[in-house]
Parts: C-alpha cells; sequence; structure tokens
C-alpha cells in the first residue's frame, strides 16, 4: 500500500480498499450510515415488504392468480379479495403478488446479465486493456446508445419472442424438461434480451472509467512489475475498486427494470399471460391503446391503481436508495 | 370475406375503435322525443320517418320481388314461376321525410385508419366502411330485414328464365362526384379492372368469378371479359355460370363498385389520395394517423346528404372521456363504463341509444387437419365444457349473446330449432373419455392463437380456458399475432386452433356455413370435410325454391354443429351507443356498417 | 480541438448507418414476409413474388440495405410495406413534426419547474424546505403516465371542464398543457437535481463569499451571480437532455390521442413495416447523434479540460 502515492485517484482508491480489507467494517459503516437518514431507511423497508411479497408469492398468494371466479367480477376490495377482483373475477392482490415475483425474475436476470456480467467483464477489460477492445465496445455501445430506445425495446421484443419460442418448444418437445413455456421463461429471456442493449452500456461505461483511473495506479503497476498476471490484477485489484459505483448505479437500474416491464407488457411484447405482471395488469385495464384508463381510473380505480402504486414505490424506493447509496459509497462523486 | 378482428367485443371496450364495433339494426336512432324538443322546427311527430331504411309498408310489393330475385326472403316468397323478375325500385325518400332536416354540421368520430381506400382492395371492415361512403355499386344494403338488397345505381334489373342473365338497367343520368357521367361502360372497366392480376384484389374471385370470363382475367389470360356486355350507356348484360341466386346479393360488395378510369389512370397508385366515386360523400381530406374528413358530394345521384362534412379523428384517444366532453359525437361504451352510463341518475343515460343486434359470430374453430382436433369426440368434449351463459352474463355484461350455431338470429336461414352442443359437464366428460385424447400424455400441446397485438387474449377467451382447464384438465396455450399476419396463417391451415369473428358479406346463407365449411371452399379454414354437408350445400346453391334452400342449408348446418369445427362462442345482440342528443338518424346496419347520408344534427355544438 | 471535432463528424454518419443496419437486420430475424403481408388476405404466390420484385425484397440483404442508405441520402426513405404507394417521408414528416411540437412544450414545462425549483432548494440547503421539496418532487418523478394521464385528463378535462381531452392543435393551444404536464413535471426533478447541485457548487466557490463581502444585498448576489454561474454548466446538459426527447412521449401520446409518431411507430413494429422503422430509427439516431455532437462541442468550449480526456 503506498500511500506516498501523490495521484489523487490513488489515495481515494487506497482509502476505500483498507476499507474493503475489512469488509465487515465497511458495510456495517455503510449500514450504519444507512440507518441515520431517515427516508433511505424508509425505503429500504418499503423494498424489502415488497421483495418478500414477491419472492413468496406462492405462500403469500390468497388465490391463484388465474383462478376465475365469474360469479364475484369486479368486486371491491373486501375481507375475501383484499384488493378487489378483476373482470374476471381473479384476486388483484395475489395478481399483484405474483407480477412482483415476475418483476423480481425479471431485475435479476437483466441486472446480472447486463449490469453485472457484461459492463463488468467488458468494462474492466476495455479499460485495463485498452486498445481494440476498448474501441470495439466503446463504439458498439455508442452505436446502440443512439437508436431510440423505446423503438429498440420494442423491436428487439417483437421480433426475437417468436424465435425463442420455438427454441422453448424444441426443448419441451426434445429433452425430459418441461414446462419450460408456461413457466414464462420465454418473457424472462425476450425482455432480458431487449433491455440488454440499454443496459449493458451505461455500466461498462462507468466501470471502464472507474479501471482507467487506477490501471495506473502505483500499487497496481507494483503487482504488474512483480510478474501478477492480468487476470489476477483484474480480480484481486481492480474489481473491489469498481465495485461501490456498481451498487450505485444497479440500485439506480432496478426501478428503471421495473417500469421497462411495466411499458413493455403495456404494449403486449412483455410478460404474456396466463403469467400476471404489473404491465399485464395495466394494460389489460387500460385497454392497451390508453383509451380506457380514464375510465378504469373512474369506476373501478382499484383494479388500476393496485399495480401502479407498486410500481410507483419500487421507482421511488430504489431512487432513494441509489441516491443514499451514493452519498456514502462515493462522497468524492457528489 | 369480413373477418372482424378480435377488438370487437374481445377486450374491453365494444365498439370504441369505431362505431362499427357496436352493433345495430331498424328501431335504432329514431328520433327520441327529448331532441324533439330541444329543435325549434322539425318534428312534428317524428314518426320513425328514416329514409333509407325504406321501412314499413310503403315498398313492400318491390320488396317482394327482389326478395324473388334474391330468394333471400323465405316466406312471402311467392312461386317461383319468374320468367323475369323485374324489380323497379322506386326509393320511398322523397315522400317519407314529413320535416325538413337541417342541412349542414359537422359530424365528428373516433375512427382508425383505413387500410384501403380502393373497392377493389376492400376486405375488413373499417375500409369497407369508410368506401361505402365514398363508392357505389349496382346494388345496396340496407338495414331492413324484409328487404335487404335495393337497386342503387341499378335503377332496375332483369333475369332470364335459366337464372344466367342478368340486365341491369343504370339510372338516369349518373355521374361521378367530378361531373363526369357514369356508364355501363364504367362497370365493365371497373370489373375487368378489379380481376386484373395487377390490380392485386383477393376477394374478387368470390364475388365476380361467377360472371362468365372473369376468371380468365384473374388467372391472367384475358383482359376482358366476354360475360360482362355493354348493350347501351344506360344497359349492362352480365351473364354468369350457372343459376346462382345469391349472386345479385354479391353485388353489394365493394369490389363490384364503380370507378373512375380517368381517376386511376391519372392518379397511379396513389389514386385514393382523390378518389372519384359516386357515394353520398366525397374524400376531401386523408392524413395518415390524424383525421379523415369526408364532405357531402352534390352530384350524388340521390337527395345528397344532409351534412357538410364528417370528421374522423384517427388518432386515438379516450373515446369515453372525448364524448363527454363534446369532442366526439357517438361513442362505444367500454365494459368498465357500462354500468356507470347506464345507471338512470348518470346523465350521461339520456344519450344511450340501443342498437339490435349486428349479424357476427364469434367463434373457436378447430383445424380438423391438426391433432388433437382430428377427433370429433375431443371436439365435442371442448364444446360441451363451456359454459358460454355464464361469460356473457359475467364477463361481457351481457352484450353478447352464446351463440351455437354459424347463423346468427334474424339472419335468413338461422334456425331456432337448431340443436347446439350446449354446456353439459357430464357429457363434455363423456365425450373427452371416448376421444383417442382422454390421456392427458398423449395430448399434443394445444396452442390457440389470436389475432392481436395486445398480448393479453380477449377475457372471455380467458375464461373459456380456465373452464376447459377445470372441467376436462385441458390446459391450452395463447398465442397473439397481429391481424394481417394471422389472417395469413388461418388461411393456409398452419394454426391449430384460433378464435375468429365472421360477419355476412350479403344477406344469404351461403356467406356462412358454404363460405365457412364447404370443403373446396378458400375460405374453409378449419379444414372441415363432409361429403353428405358438401352434398347438400351444392343442392342448396342451385335451388330455385327459397325455402327448401334454407332448409338445406340448416340441414348442413345442423351437421356442421354437431360434428364440433366450431365452438360458436357469440352472436350479437341489444347494444348500447352513446349519441349525442342532437344528432338524428345515425344508425347502424346489422351488417356491421353505417350510414352517414341521412344523419343530420339540430344544432351544431361546437367543438 | 479541431481534430476532435473532425474525427466526431466523420465517425457520425458511421454510427447512423451501423445503426440503421443493426435495425434492418432485425427484419430478416422476424417472422413473417411482408410481401405477404402486402399482399394481403389469400393473395396468390404469383401476387406475392411480384411485390417482392418491385420491392427488391429477393435481393441479398446488404444490397437491400446499401439501396436504402443511397436513396435515403437522397432524401427518399423509401415505401411503406403498409400503407400501399405511400412515402415513408410522406407518413412520418407530419407526425415527427407533432411529437417534436410536443417534446417542445414538455421540456419548456421541464425547465421552467426544474431550475427555479432546483435554486430554491439549494438556496434552502439545511433547512426542511429542501429535503422535503425533493423528496416531493421524486414522488412525482417516479409516478408512471399510467396514471398521471388518465387522471389529469379526469380532473382537467372531465371534472373541470376546462381543457379538451384529447387532440392536437399546435403546441400553443389549450390542448398542449395536459400532455406537456404529464411529460414536463416528472423530468422536472431530474433538471432540479442538477440545478440544486450545481448552485451548491456555485455557493461554495470563493468569489461569492467576496461579492458579498463587498457588501451588495443578499438577493443581488443571488441573482447576479449564483444563478447565472450555476445555470452555465446546465447550458452543456441541455444539449444532450434535449436529444432524449424524442422517446419520452410514447405512452402520453397514446392516452391523448396525439397523433404523432409514436402510434406510427407501434403499428410499424407490429405490421413489420421495416422501412418506417428503419427511417424512424435513423431520423431519431440522427437527432440523438448531432445533440450529443453539439452538446459535446459546447462542453469542450465551456470547459477546456475535456480536450485533454480525448
Amino acid at each position: 500500500m503506498n500511500r506516498a502515492g501523490s495521484s489523487e485517484a490513488a489515495r481515494t482508491v487506497s482509502s476505500v480498499l483498507t476499507e474493503m480489507e475489512a469488509p465487515d467494517s465497511f458495510f456495517r459503516h455503510a449500514w450504519n450510515e444507512l440507518r441515520k437518514r431517515k427516508l433511505a431507511s424508509f425505503a429500504v423497508c418499503v423494498l424489502l415488504v415488497l421483495y418478500t411479497l414477491g419472492i413468496f408469492a406462492p405462500l403469500v398468494a390468497t388465490h391463484d392468480y388465474s383462478e376465475t371466479n365469474l360469479a364475484k367480477t369486479e368486486a371491491a376490495p373486501d375481507s375475501e379479495n383484499w384488493l378487489g377482483t378483476d373482470r374476471l373475477g381473479r384476486d388483484i392482490f395475489s395478481r399483484v403478488v405474483w407480477g412482483i415475483q415476475t418483476t423480481i425474475i425479471l431485475t435479476v436476470i437483466t441486472i446480472l446479465t447486463a449490469s453485472v456480467f457484461l459492463g463488468l467483464a467488458l468494462g474492466m477489460a476495455a479499460g485495463y486493456l485498452r486498445g481494440a477492445v476498448d474501441i470495439i465496445t466503446m463504439r458498439t455501445g455508442e452505436v446502440v446508445a443512439v437508436v431510440p430506445d423505446f423503438l429498440l425495446v420494442l423491436i428487439i421484443a417483437a421480433t426475437v419472442r417468436p424465435r425463442i419460442k420455438e427454441f422453448g418448444y424444441w426443448i419441451e418437445d426434445n429433452t425430459p424438461i418441461s414446462g419450460v413455456i408456461s413457466s414464462g421463461a420465454v418473457d424472462y429471456i425476450v425482455l432480458g434480451l431487449a433491455f440488454l442493449p440499454l443496459s449493458w452500456f451505461g455500466a461498462m461505461r462507468l466501470i471502464r472509467g472507474q479501471t482507467l483511473a487506477i490501471r495506473d495506479a502505483p500499487y497496481v503497476d507494483a503487482a504488474r512489475s512483480m510478474g501478477v498476471g492480468t487476470p489476477t490484477i483484474l480480480i484481486r485489484h481492480i474489481l473491489p475498486n469498481v465495485i461501490t459505483p456498481l451498487i450505485v448505479s444497479v440500485s439506480f437500474g432496478m426501478g428503471a427494470v421495473a417500469l421497462g416491464e411495466v411499458i413493455a407488457s403495456f404494449f403486449g411484447i412483455g410478460v404474456q399471460p396466463p403469467r400476471p405482471s404489473l404491465g399485464v395488469m395495466i394494460g389489460d385495464v387500460t385497454a392497451r391503446t390508453g383509451s380506457a384508463a380514464v375510465e378504469t381510473l373512474r369506476s373501478h380505480p382499484e383494479q388500476l391503481l393496485s399495480p401502479i402504486v407498486v410500481v410507483w414505490l419500487m421507482i421511488f424506493c430504489w431512487n432513494i436508495l441509489g441516491d443514499a447509496l451514493n452519498d456514502i459509497l462515493n462522497p468524492r462523486a457528489r | 370475406m369480413k373477418f372482424v378482428p378480435q377488438l370487437l367485443i374481445a377486450g374491453v371496450v365494444i365498439a370504441v375503435m369505431f362505431v362499427v364495433g357496436c352493433s345495430s339494426e331498424e328501431p335504432t336512432a329514431t328520433p327520441v322525443p327529448p331532441t324533439a324538443t330541444a329543435v325549434p322546427q322539425p318534428p312534428t311527430a317524428t314518426p320513425a320517418p328514416e329514409p333509407t331504411s325504406a321501412s314499413s309498408s310503403s315498398v313492400a310489393p318491390t320488396a317482394t320481388a327482389i326478395a324473388e330475385a334474391t330468394a333471400a326472403a323465405v316466406a312471402e316468397a311467392t312461386t317461383a314461376a319468374e320468367e323475369t323478375a323485374t324489380a323497379v325500385m322506386k326509393e320511398a325518400e322523397e315522400e317519407d321525410i314529413e320535416f325538413d332536416p337541417r342541412r349542414g354540421g359537422v359530424f365528428r368520430l373516433l375512427g382508425t385508419d383505413p387500410t384501403t381506400l380502393d373497392p377493389a382492395l376492400t376486405t375488413d371492415s373499417t375500409s369497407y366502411d369508410i368506401v361505402l361512403k365514398i363508392f357505389g355499386g349496382l346494388m345496396r344494403l340496407t338495414d331492413d330485414p324484409n328487404n335487404p338488397i335495393v337497386p342503387d345505381l341499378a335503377e332496375s334489373f332483369t333475369v332470364s328464365q335459366d337464372g344466367t342473365v342478368y340486365r341491369f338497367k343504370l339510372r338516369e343520368n349518373l355521374v361521378f362526384s367530378d361531373g363526369s357521367p357514369v356508364t355501363a361502360f364504367d362497370f365493365k372497366w371497373s370489373w375487368e379492372r378489379a380481376a386484373l392480376p395487377e390490380t392485386g384484389s383477393t376477394v374478387v374471385k368470390e364475388f365476380l368469378g361467377d360472371i362468365v370470363g372473369v376468371n380468365d382475367i384473374i388467372e391472367g389470360n384475358a383482359t376482358s371479359a366476354e360475360g360482362i356486355t355493354v348493350i347501351d350507356d344506360n344497359t349492362l348484360e352480365v351473364q354468369i355460370d350457372g343459376p346462382k341466386p345469391y349472386f345479385i346479393a354479391k353485388l353489394t360488395y365493394p369490389v363490384t363498385f364503380v370507378v373512375s378510369q380517368d381517376n386511376i389512370e391519372a392518379g397511379g397508385e396513389t389514386w385514393t389520395d382523390d378518389p372519384v366515386g359516386t357515394g353520398p360523400f366525397i374524400l376531401k381530406d386523408y392524413e395518415i394517423g390524424v383525421s379523415m374528413v369526408l364532405a357531402r358530394n352534390d352530384n350524388y345521384w340521390d337527395t345528397s346528404a344532409f351534412l357538410d362534412e364528417v370528421h374522423f379523428n384517427l388518432a386515438g384517444g379516450s373515446a369515453m372521456a372525448m364524448y363527454e366532453n363534446d369532442e366526439i359525437h357517438v361513442s362505444g361504451i367500454p365494459a368498465s363504463a357500462y354500468e356507470r352510463v347506464t345507471d338512470p341518475n348518470e346523465p350521461l343515460s339520456q344519450d344511450v341509444v340501443d342498437v339490435p343486434p349486428e349479424f357476427f359470430t364469434f367463434y373457436i374453430g378447430f383445424n380438423v387437419g391438426q391433432e388433437p382436433f382430428d377427433d370429433v369426440h375431443f371436439r365435442r368434449a371442448l364444446n360441451y365444457a363451456v359454459d358460454k351463459e355464464i361469460i356473457a352474463e359475467a364477463v361481457l355484461n351481457n352484450r353478447v349473446r352464446p351463440a351455437y350455431g354459424p347463423i346468427p338470429p334474424g339472419f335468413i336461414g338461422f334456425n331456432p330449432g337448431l340443436e347446439g352442443l350446449r354446456f353439459d359437464l357430464d357429457k363434455a366428460q363423456e365425450e373427452l373419455a371416448m376421444s383417442k385424447y382422454a390421456d392427458p400424455e398423449s395430448r399434443p400441446r394445444i396452442i390457440l392463437t389470436t389475432s392481436g397485438t395486445g398480448g393479453s387474449p380477449p377475457v372471455w377467451l380467458q375464461a373459456v380456458a380456465d373452464m376447459w382447464d377445470r372441467n376436462l384438465g385441458v390446459q391450452i396455450e395463447f398465442q397473439e399475432v397481429e391481424w394481417a399476419t394471422f389472417l395469413q396463417e388461418v388461411d393456409n391451415y398452419r394454426l391449430q386452433s384460433f378464435s375468429l369473428a365472421w360477419s355476412p358479406d350479403y344477406p344469404d346463407p351461403h356467406t356462412f356455413v358454404d363460405v365457412l365449411f364447404r370443403s373446396d371452399s378458400t375460405i374453409n379454414q378449419t379444414q372441415y370435410s363432409n361429403a353428405e354437408v358438401d352434398a347438400l350445400l351444392d343442392e342448396a346453391t342451385t335451388e330455385p325454391d327459397p325455402a327448401r334452400r334454407v332448409q338445406l342449408y340448416q340441414e348442413a348446418e345442423q351437421i356442421i354443429v354437431d360434428e364440433a369445427a366450431w365452438v360458436p362462442m357469440w352472436w350479437g345482440t341489444e347494444g348500447k351507443i352513446l349519441v349525442k342528443q342532437n344528432v338524428n338518424n345515425f344508425r347502424i346496419s346489422p351488417l356491421g356498417s353505417f350510414t352517414l347520408k341521412d344523419v343530420w344534427l339540430d344544432k351544431e355544438i361546437d367543438f | 480541438m479541431l481534430i476532435y471535432t473532425s474525427r466526431r463528424l466523420l465517425w457520425t454518419p458511421v454510427l447512423l448507418i451501423v445503426a440503421g443496419l443493426f435495425i434492418f437486420s432485425l427484419g430478416s430475424v422476424a417472422p413473417g414476409d411482408p410481401a405477404e403481408l402486402m399482399a394481403g388476405q389469400r393473395a396468390d404466390p404469383e401476387a406475392v413474388e411480384r411485390i417482392r420484385e418491385r420491392l427488391g425484397l429477393n435481393d441479398p440483404f446488404l444490397v437491400q440495405y446499401t439501396r436504402y442508405i443511397a436513396n435515403a441520402l437522397k432524401g427518399d426513405f423509401g415505401e411503406s410495406y403498409r400503407y400501399r404507394g405511400r412515402d415513408v417521408w410522406e407518413l412520418l414528416g407530419p407526425k415527427l413534426r407533432v411529437s417534436l411540437e410536443l417534446n417542445l412544450v414538455s421540456y419548456v414545462v421541464t425547465l421552467a419547474i426544474g431550475l427555479p425549483l432546483g435554486f430554491w432548494a439549494a438556496m434552502r440547503q439545511g433547512t426542511w424546505k429542501d429535503p422535503t421539496m425533493t423528496t416531493i418532487m421524486l414522488l412525482i418523478y417516479a409516478l408512471p403516465v399510467f396514471f398521471t394521464a388518465p387522471f389529469l385528463i379526469l380532473v382537467f378535462a372531465l371534472w373541470l371542464d376546462w381543457i379538451p381531452v384529447s387532440g392536437w392543435s399546435g403546441m400553443f393551444s389549450t390542448r398542449a398543457i395536459l400532455p406537456a404536464i404529464t411529460i414536463g413535471l416528472p423530468g422536472a426533478f431530474v433538471f432540479m437535481r442538477y440545478m440544486r447541485a450545481s448552485t451548491l457548487d456555485v455557493l461554495g466557490q470563493e468569489y461569492v463569499r467576496t461579492a458579498h463581502g463587498k457588501g451588495m444585498g443578499h438577493m443581488t448576489v443571488n441573482r447576479r451571480h449564483i444563478a447565472r454561474n450555476a445555470l452555465l454548466p446546465i447550458i452543456t446538459i441541455l444539449g444532450f437532455s434535449l436529444a432524449g426527447l424524442f422517446g419520452g412521449s410514447l405512452i402520453v401520446e397514446l392516452i391523448y390521442g396525439i397523433p404523432g409518431v409514436s402510434r406510427l411507430a407501434l403499428e410499424a413494429v407490429f405490421q413489420r413495416d421495416y422501412p418506417v422503422l428503419t427511417a424512424l430509427t435513423l431520423l431519431g439516431a440522427g437527432m440523438l447523434a448531432v445533440a450529443n455532437l453539439v452538446a459535446d462541442i459546447m462542453y469542450s468550449v465551456i470547459d477546456p479540460r475535456i480536450r485533454l480526456r480525448s
């Protein structure tokens, strides 16, 4: 640890590093800081509740999400159906809970592949190796970034789905694995692919920048001159330093993916029934072109508001959390 | 040839897309009392004076004549001893109007973009509706069930004894909207043009293919049809390839309409930007996805329309909200608003207008050429397992009627005695046990395809799927395919099962039973084939006795229903739409189209 | 500087061409045959073949794309698959204008609310007002348009009856008010944050304190120095965010029935109208690229340090 290093970057880096070396105290520090912020603590609680509901949907849901009850359609909330029922008499609460699960699965897939995996790998590679790798990834990213977001998502989701679905059928027909389609896996893959171009570049650029800043830090230099291999340097020295900005960017991304699902499903290219999702629920009661939105809000507000409030809370809380984490983890970046 | 996109009942809105989505027919918008009070001059007593629906008694004799010619009407068709059934048709319009409707005003509607404005290419209901305003043909449909087809540009026609030669006499001094004369030659040119392969009409074979020589043009072997003869400027003779009583009915379809040769040759591929026709309106302005403006055609052969202009808003939006905010004159009622709007305490309920049943049949089609629908027992089991009554009531607010066969009530040939496969759990399980797919393991994957881009299939379909699952343990998957692709797939038998609606093209059972179920019909999407049915249909095609014809169709229908190539789902029923109180005579025909010619506005609410 | 700018200038067209290629190539992945779709119901194979021939769909993929780009350079974006015989530009042009207008008004709303609020909040840093206002704006920012759009219609068009429900008649008509608020208000949060941070930066700087020390009144300090200096860095952000405007109005256009590009884009996606889609992509990407370029150059003029980076 060369504390005499003159570069400003190295100084922060090493200070962060000391904290990283004792992860326990590092996270405790972050946690303590977080707890001091009332709003952030509130956001964490709300998110915990929502995500617990979603993860344990099979246990929490009071009804089967696709079970219709034609004797009780469009009912107002009561003790049996906590948030009322929809046009087919399905329990809105149960559908919301399952919808949250859909969102969770989707965010995990997207964030894992795009931000964490692709973003980290490419960002570190581009930042550390520079040269051709850097040029190719950056230029590709620029091309994708320049295409209007909504067009990109719509086009990819609409064109890729049939192929993915065929593949799902093929798996079901030719392997012992079954239930590929009904599990909604196709939707997750399609949406994951659609969101991929939007999300990887941001994370990658962030990590590349961070990597660039420390690749020439004295201690990295030292490691290199000692003959430590590139992979080792990347994992031992670079990775711990790029993690914190990644955490911040991921927490901002979580809300965005939730909204992305809603928009894609609203247009009918996201999650497909019978699997419920927040976007499907919103789309169903707004007639997809939005033409029935006003009427539903007026006549059966609970049908529209139930999924919307969940999305709203998710986006709000993740933003609050992201802000707080940014303050705590990157004090300089403010 | 009009498949109706699912949107209609299907989703959330019956009629938001267009007024078309609603349902409709005769007693409709009989000027309502409140209107009368609101207006200073007009109605004396307002006794259902609709000009078009040459309603009630006044035209009865001619009605019968037409009925004979078309062999359509059942009962009152006298002996078929017709040498030449001459139909002289004087429109009852002038004498029927007992007050002075106000001329002028702008009528505003929410609409969607038509796929085409070329009559020869028109196949969908949206285009059909607009084309009918701008163009016209020899015959037209009315909303009078006793007199469904009347001459339009033709003044009269005669049929030869053997039923194969039609001679049409055109009205005197007919002109296009640009003032140029319409002659028999224009019809010959229009029809031959429609048949040319370059035109690309996909329906010309069905509607004009009966005419001698037209098929040669369609196949590219000729450019002129010997079956179409211009006798003089005002007389057209048409020879068809056999006695086909429903031929005259086909002449109400856009592909048979008259178009202007100058217009098309000058306009090139985009001639429909500035179309010249013979309808009551002309296209004044059209901006795709934004708006369409129709203006009165002052060269119309009959009394011209009352409205100055009709504005279609094509940009979409919230129909109900727009209606309540006085931005459109007519709106469907979305399912979610139904309760609120029909509540007597709600001022809006004053605007609710009943529209009698539109003719359409929603159904789930099974491709009998594919597993597991090759087994009649399996198909019957699925039929028995669906409780349509409760879906209609709980999910669709009773805005449809459960259907048990292809031909809807009120349509010629409807069979009240038809034995449908009504909901019966025991029978359903029995049939399933008899089928070769009784064991779930032996069942292939079942995919039900719907048209649309919405993601979710219509709610009622989800309810059906849930019933199959719960009552029979049969699980299905849904797939949504965009409308145009959907039709391609259906037509090429690539879909295993699908949900679709059919609305008749002309008032004859032929348009339901023959077109959809005869083995060699091009629109037999289920690949259903039954020699007995084919024989019955063949016999019916040329059967001169209308009553006997209907009977043959009904026999065929019963067999088809028993063999369950469909799950018939819904027929139209009395519907409700919202019409502003200052609108008079707005009606929607049971064939799903609405007329604008006779609409007039009391006073202009300027919006 | 010159080298940097010219390099960016040269890169931009390449960027667009590659982006267009990306969308164009997705067309070949998608199922369904545009010619079949164009031919309509029950078309015979020959008719389909004729259409394929006319559109050049039988040519190799790259030939098709090259031809497309060559024509696009001449301002000809091809013929729509869905609307026969219709020039894509003719379809897109008017709708693009509406969408741009809508987004521009919304942008004005965003700035008009966001910037003063950000300044206001920064000046109250340390009091309860600052975090409260930030939280309120974040709450609005997080609210999905699926709620705001119908809610505003319900309140202002139906209950209060102040404003028409739908349609578009230019950016200065009453019809523009609700959609502009629906899009603009949530965005205000972002600018409020920028402005707040920027103002705090300026506040922290020495010369403000000096000016203060010289005895100018508190208000004068606010106006003269802080606001102006705080706005300076924001100007560069304006360029970037202006470019992002293009896609912001998709759902809002649908709910308010505004004849912008969104409906057309959706239709084009579902009906595989690739000429329209590619044109939309190229135009959208073009605007984005140009805006980025301008912002970049502006940025490097204002902040010379940027030049070192490249």
